[in-house]
Order: C-alpha cells, then sequence, then structure tokens
C-alpha cells in the first residue's frame, strides 16, 4: 500500500476512526493487527520473517538486562546481532555479494557457475525494522531502555505501519513509551497530522512526481549522449526527486502516526539550505543519520581518536551507509564520496565553536559566503547523486564522462523550466521553513490559513500529479 | 472520538471536520468536472467514443456484401492510416471500423477486443496494428484505456497478466471507475502546456518507448500472445489479420515478427517494407509517419489487406 495511494487512505481512515474508539490496550492490539495487515497487502510470505524476527528480539532482550546477573548477557547481544544482520544479509545482500563474486570469477577465467541464478527476493522494508531492532537490543543491553514487558507493545514498537516500511527509524527511547502509554485524542496534533499528510502528498505526488520525468529522461539516455546539461538536468532534478519522495513519504508516515497520538522525529530540516555536507546530514534523513552515529560511528571511536581516526571512522560510517541504501558498488561510491568529503571538511574547514554573541559559526570563512556554501554543498551532493541513481557504475562514469561536452539543445530549456516550476516552491517553502523553524509550512498560522492552504494543496494535487504511482525511492531500501 | 474540553482543541476538531468534508466535496467536484471536461474538451476521447460507438453498432454483412473489418491499433495506425483515403480505395471490398488510441499495446487490445465482443460486436476480421515494442510491452495505458476499454473484470484479469500487487491493481481499478483518476495525468500535461514553453518537444523525448526483448525472449513473449489474441477473434467467428508498421529502425524487428505471428498461426501483413522508407517519410521522431509516408502505406494498405481477405474467404469457402 503506496502512501500516495486511494488504497493507503482507504485503509488509513476506518483505522484511526476505529482506534480512536477502542481502550489503550485493545488500541494497541488493533494497531498490530492493522500493522501486519499492512505489511502483509505486500506479500505475506514476508510477514513470518518479521514476526519471527520480532519475536526473538522481545525474548533476547529479556535476558540482556543489566540488573540481570547473567553472565550471558554480553552472548545474547552478540547472538541478536549476528542474527539480525544475518537476516539483514541474507535478504538485501545475498544478490550483490553472488553477483560480485561471480564477476571475480569471470575475470580470472572461470565462466559458466550457475551463480547468477540463485535470486533472493527483498522483503519490504527490512533495512529499516532490522535498524530499530537493533537499536532496542543495543540500547535495552547498555540499560539506556528497560525491555517491554508486552509482546504486544513491541510488536507495535517494530511494525507501527506509518514507520514499517521506510522509516522514519524511530529511537526506542522515543517511540516504545509512546506504544506503552495510553494515547489520548488531541485535536490539535490530529490536525497538524492532517496538514502533514497534505504537505507530504503535495511533495510526493506534485515535486517528486514530476521531477522523475526528467530524471528518468536524463539517466535512460532519452535526452541524448550525456553532455554537461544532461548531466546538470539529471542530477538536479533526481536531488528534487528524491528530496520530494523521501521527505513526503516522512511527512505522510508522521501525518499518519500524529492521527494516532503518536509523535515521529523529523527526518528532514531543509537539507538543501546546509551549507557544508556535515551540516547537510543533520537535516537530511535524519533518523538514519542519528542511529548511524549512535550505533556505528560512535562505538567505532567517533572523534576521540585524532584526525586521522575520525576519517577513518567517518569513510566507514559513511560507506556502511551507502551500502544501507542499497546492494551495489554505486551506492558504496557514493557513501565515500560522503564519507571522504565529511573527513576533508573537517581536516581543513573544522566548525568554529559558536560565537560568544550566539552567532552561526562560519565553516568556510573567508573562503566562500552562506550562499557560496550552500551552492558548493548542494552540487557536492547532486555529483554523488549520478552514483546513486545509476544503475551500474560503468554507466554512472559514462554519465560524467558527459560533463565535458556543453553541445546544447532547445528542448533542455524547456526541461530546465519545468524542473523550476516544480523544484522553486518546494526550495521557498525551504526558506520559510528555516526562517521560522516549523515542523511544517506555516504550522503557526491560523486554523482558517491552514485548512485554506490544505484546499489549495488539494487542488494543486488534482491538478499536476501524474498518473502513474511511482513507488517511494526508499522502498526499495 | 473522544472530545476534548479547551478552546484550542474544539476548534481544531472543528477544521479538522471542515477539512475532512472540503476533502469529500472536492472529490465530487473533481468527478464531475473531470466528466465534463472530458466530455466537451477532449480531443482524443470525442475520437474513441465516436469510434467504439460506431464499432459497437456494425451489423454483420449479408451475403454479397463487403466484409465488416475491425481495425484497432495504437498511434502507428492513427498516423499511418489515410481512413478517408483507405476507406474510398477499399470500399467495394470491406467496410471499416477503425478505433485508435496512442500508446496502447497488446493488453489494452487484447481485452478491449473482449470487451469489444462482449457487447456484440461481430466484425468478420479484425485489423491489429501495433508498433513491435508497443505488442510485446508488458503494460498497459493508464489512462482512457481503463475507463474506455475494461470492464471491472477484465481490469482484474489484466492485473494478474501483468503480475501487478494489490496497490497497482487497485489503482487500476480505479482508474477504471473514476473519470478524475483515469485522466488526471492528461489534465496535467495539459496545464503544463500552457506553462511551458514547446513542452511538446520535451514530451516526445520524455515518452519512454518499449525495449523490445531480443533473441529467443522474442519469440516467447510474441507467440504465444498471437496465439491468445488469435483464440479470441475465432471464438467470436472473425479472422486475425496483424499489420505491422513501419518504423524508421524497425526493419529487423518486423521480420521477426512476421516470422513468430507465421509460426502462431496468424495472417500478417507488411504493407511497406521498411528497409525502403527513408527518414523522410517519418516525422522527426522516427517513428510516425509524416502525410507523405502515410500516403504510401494507405496505398499498399489498401492493396494488401483486401487480398489477405479474399484470400481467407476462399479458403473458407472451400
Amino acid at each position: 500500500m503506496l502512501f500516495d495511494s486511494p488504497a493507503y487512505f482507504v485503509f488509513l481512515i476506518p483505522v484511526v476512526l476505529l482506534y480512536w474508539r477502542l481502550n489503550c490496550r485493545a488500541k494497541n492490539i488493533f494497531l498490530l493487527l492493522a500493522s501486519y495487515f499492512f505489511y502483509g497487502w505486500w506479500d505475506w510470505r514476508f510477514l513470518a520473517l518479521m514476526i519471527g524476527s520480532t519475536t526473538m528480539d522481545f525474548l533476547i532482550a529479556q535476558k540482556i538486562t543489566p540488573d540481570r546477573c547473567d553472565a550471558n548477557r554480553r552472548k545474547w547481544l552478540i547472538f541478536s546481532l549476528v542474527l539480525n544482520f544475518s537476516i539483514l544479509g541474507t535478504f538485501k545482500y545475498f544478490n550483490f555479494f553472488v553477483d560480485s563474486f561471480s564477476t571475480a570469477l569471470n575475470t580470472l577465467g572461470i565462466h559458466n557457475l550457475p551463480l547468477s541464478l540463485i535470486r533472493i527476493i527483498l522483503p519490504p522494508g527490512i533495512s529499516f525494522y532490522t535498524f530499530q531492532e537493533v537499536a532496542y537490543i543495543v540500547d535495552v543491553y547498555k540499560g539506556r531502555l528497560a525491555p517491554a514487558k508486552s509482546f504486544i507493545e513491541y510488536g507495535l514498537f517494530v511494525s507501527l505501519f506509518p514507520h514499517l516500511i521506510a522509516g522514519p527509524i524511530q529511537k526506542p527511547g522515543h517511540l516504545l513509551p509512546q506504544v506503552q502509554r495510553n494515547r489520548v485524542f488531541d485535536a490539535d496534533r490530529f490536525f497538524d497530522g492532517l496538514m502533514l499528510i497534505f504537505s507530504g502528498l503535495v511533495r510526493k505526488c506534485v515535486v517528486a512526481d514530476n521531477c522523475a520525468l526528467l530524471a528518468n529522461a536524463a539517466f535512460s539516455g532519452q535526452f541524448g549522449k550525456p553532455n554537461f546539461w544532461v548531466v546538470l538536468l539529471g542530477t538536479y532534478a533526481f536531488a528534487w526527486q528524491v528530496y520530494g519522495d523521501f521527505s513526503g513519504y516522512s511527512d505522510i508516515a508522521r501525518g499518519s502516526a500524529q492521527l494516532m497520538g503518536f509523535h515521529f522525529m523529523v527526518n528532514f530540516r531543509q537539507p538543501y539550505l546546509s551549507r557544508r555536507l556535515q551540516d547537510f546530514w543533520r537535516r537530511w534523513h535524519i533518523s538514519l543519520s542519528t542511529w548511524l552515529r549512535d550505533y556505528l560511528y560512535i562505538p567505532l571511536g567517533g572523534s576521540a581518536g585524532g584526525n586521522w581516526k575520525t576519517s577513518r571512522n567517518l569513510v566507514m560510517t559513511m560507506i556502511l551507509a551507502g551500502l544501507w541504501h542499497g546492494a551495489a558498488w554505486t551506492f558504496v561510491i557514493f557513501g565515500a564520496i560522503h564519507g571522504l568529503v565529511l573527513a576533508i571538511e573537517r581536516l581543513f574547514w573544522p566548525v568554529k565553536m559558536k560565537a560568544a554573541d550566539g552567532a552561526q559559526p562560519k565553516p568556510y570563512a573567508g573562503l566562500l559566503s552562506g550562499w557560496g556554501e550552500r551552492i558548493l554543498t548542494f552540487n557536492v551532493f547532486c555529483l554523488s547523486l549520478a552514483f546513486f541513481r545509476a544503475p551500474s557504475l560503468n554507466l554512472a562514469r559514462q554519465f560524467l564522462s558527459g560533463l565535458s561536452n556543453l553541445a546544447w539543445r532547445s528542448e533542455y530549456a524547456s526541461a530546465f523550466f519545468m524542473l523550476a516550476i516544480f523544484a522553486i516552491p518546494l526550495f521557498v517553502v525551504d526558506l520559510l521553513m528555516e526562517a521560522s523553524n516549523e515542523e511544517y509550512p506555516f504550522a503557526n498560522a491560523s486554523y482558517a490559513v491552514r485548512t485554506a492552504l490544505a484546499t489549495v494543496s488539494l487542488v494543486v494535487l488534482a491538478l499536476f500529479s501524474g498518473s502513474n504511482l511511482n513507488a517511494f525511492v526508499y522502498f526499495r531500501f | 472520538m473522544r472530545s476534548s474540553t479547551s478552546g484550542s482543541n474544539g476548534t481544531a476538531l472543528s477544521y479538522a471536520k471542515r477539512l475532512a468534508g472540503i476533502c469529500a466535496i472536492f472529490i465530487v467536484v473533481f468527478e464531475i468536472s473531470a466528466v465534463y471536461l472530458l466530455k466537451h474538451l477532449s480531443l482524443t476521447y470525442k475520437r474513441i467514443s465516436e469510434q467504439y460507438d460506431e464499432a459497437v453498432t456494425m451489423h454483420p454483412c449479408g451475403p454479397g456484401e463487403p466484409p465488416c473489418v475491425l481495425m484497432v491499433g495504437n498511434s502507428l495506425l492513427m498516423y499511418g492510416v489515410k481512413l478517408d483515403q483507405l476507406r474510398v480505395m477499399t470500399s467495394a471490398k470491406m467496410n471499416i471500423y477503425p478505433i485508435f488510441l496512442e500508446a496502447t499495446g497488446y493488453y489494452d487490445w487484447f481485452y478491449g477486443l473482449k470487451r469489444l465482443f462482449r457487447e456484440g460486436v461481430r466484425p468478420q476480421v479484425v485489423v491489429v496494428g501495433i508498433g513491435v515494442n508497443y505488442f510485446l510491452e508488458n503494460g498497459v495505458r493508464q489512462d482512457y484505456a481503463p475507463m474506455l476499454f475494461f470492464d471491472a473484470r477484465d481490469t482484474l484479469a489484466l492485473a494478474s497478466d501483468l503480475h501487478l500487487d494489490r496497490t497497482a491493481t487497485s489503482n487500476l481499478l480505479l482508474a477504471h471507475s473514476s473519470t478524475f483518476w483515469d485522466t488526471r495525468s492528461a489534465v496535467r500535461t495539459q496545464i503544463l502546456r500552457h506553462m511551458v514553453p514547446h513542452l511538446e518537444d520535451l514530451f516526445l523525448m520524455l515518452s519512454q518507448t518499449p525495449a523490445i526483448p531480443e533473441g529467443h525472449e522474442f519469440e516467447e513473449i510474441a507467440i504465444p500472445r498471437l496465439r491468445r489474441l488469435n483464440g479470441l477473434c475465432e471464438a467470436h467467428g472473425a479472422k486475425l489479420i496483424l499489420v505491422v508498421p513501419p518504423t524508421l529502425a524497425s526493419d529487423g524487428t518486423v521480420s521477426q515478427m512476421a516470422f513468430a505471428a507465421h509460426s502462431a498461426g496468424v495472417d500478417v501483413s507488411v504493407p511497406v517494407d521498411p528497409g525502403v522508407l527513408s527518414a523522410r517519410f517519418y516525422q522527426r521522431d522516427g517513428i510516425h509517419l509524416n502525410p507523405e509516408g502515410a500516403a504510401l502505406f494507405t496505398s499498399a494498405l489498401a492493396k494488401d489487406l483486401p487480398d489477405k481477405i479474399m484470400a481467407h474467404n476462399t479458403m473458407a469457402s472451400r
């Protein structure tokens, strides 16, 4: 059930209406069943895998709390981590390793091994719920969180349908207590939830889906052989597509959760206004970058061991972040680019401490102005997106090799104009939100104004959304 | 829902209800507007519905009368066949009932024909003219076709054929039942046409042409489809003729398609050898014939098609 499909709203509306008529315990049971139905809508076969993995972690968590004098605590932790990452590795990375192994054998002259015939289908949302479960197990082990006493509560924490398929990955300490306490209807937050859903639908169906037309055409060669303008158009269009797509998804997820009294963490904070890549990762897919920081970068040593070790940790973390996005070398390169640029930024342009007067730090002070830094950061991200979007390393290289050719065609002007029509409004909204620090545009305006804006969104959706349902980019992760 | 006691909560709830009401009203308004716009402004809808209605009123020919030919296809036939010219040239030999819709392929017409047969259409000959790539494509046109060509049960069968997931199936069902949902892409294109200069040229580049499978895969897809289409026509007393229109780069694939049709026992007509048509007979896209190419193609079709039908009738009478 895609969030932008009518089927989702046919599911969501009765679920929300029925949910608020139930008592606390019944609410959780009902939501758990609804979430399993939501997941099973894609493929019932993978429901057993998710329930199995949830059950294992629920049981293991009971054995690893710090107050237990069990000598096997650490072993249970390792067992859980191995289990979780084995499941993820098998389903997500098996094909990647088989293909890489097969290619390596081919280069050694060993051919015709039927390795490529073995294929494993990727269960939806596996990367997201695995990370959520790992975070829970680690937090319980470290004593940051008490283990859930009820399977219903833990099962709901893992599978609550708004975040089940593509996040935002919720911190256990943030979501589990919400699941455990009774949620009381709050009309203010309910209204905010509706606004978030409208905002998300416009981002996805209007901005992302229309930019996708241009990005797909550029990357699939429909604009002709890649040249400077096609690369620019393709990467810029894809940048706005993926931003509209995933921030839209996150908004709908947060809005849907809010309709049921849950609060999800903000996942995007105007990332294209970042003045450096480090800042970018604090604004882009915040739930993932927070997870990576807390459960990978800091355990690796973080920034505690000098420049060399910090750089190594950054590059390793970002390569794994890239690999998390997809099992392909293109994602490894995407992550490596980010890791290297983060390390370079840290070495050569360290962030100065906040001035005493509270002024923002100036990362490249003296070298570039604020907008120059933003443009540079945006373009570094766009460049890395060529690897994120291209189906293979070879195609990414071919695509980027067009940068030296400046041949212009008149159709490009129409394409850039169309991109501007859809990207600029989102950019303006980001500027407004940056100035006001709101969770969604005009969040502090009166109800009447927000209702009017939602009505305008409805009209915009009707007039500018396309006919094809494009799956959310992050659904395949 | 529990009611809230605070003033702010009461206002929020009241506006949430209003918003829900606005959504419900807008859905109705969008649907009514879409029906109105479609019937009064859409040239495509006007053309298709006229052609469809004309086909549905087709009378089975009596003894000695020229056979009724239902001719269906996509833009290759729409631009490649000069209908008036074809009718004049073949009036003594056949009555042609055309239905052409751009960007349609095998599945659109298989289920489209199924519905036409169900509605009582009984042609003696069915001519299907689709480009090779669209014939082999696994997909359907997302707008117009679900509403105009499919029944609800066809939509479910089609979803099963295409292995669509439940979300895509429900989307297709909605496109079949809601004019607004079916046509919103067309509405967007019309609006963008007024906003973006030279949008037609841009969309020419943006429209993706399905790839043609190579080698054995070609035949593995084409032959069962041709047999299925042939079986459908035969079950309703019609002879199927596959017309393969030329495109600038279609030389090899046209002969491959003709071979697949022979293997499936389907009569095939290749009125013009693509190898003899240079770029000057095509539009800028290299896919559709220009008026000069269309005149040439129509003349060749007018010659070839009656021969094929006559040969069939002679065989049948024996």
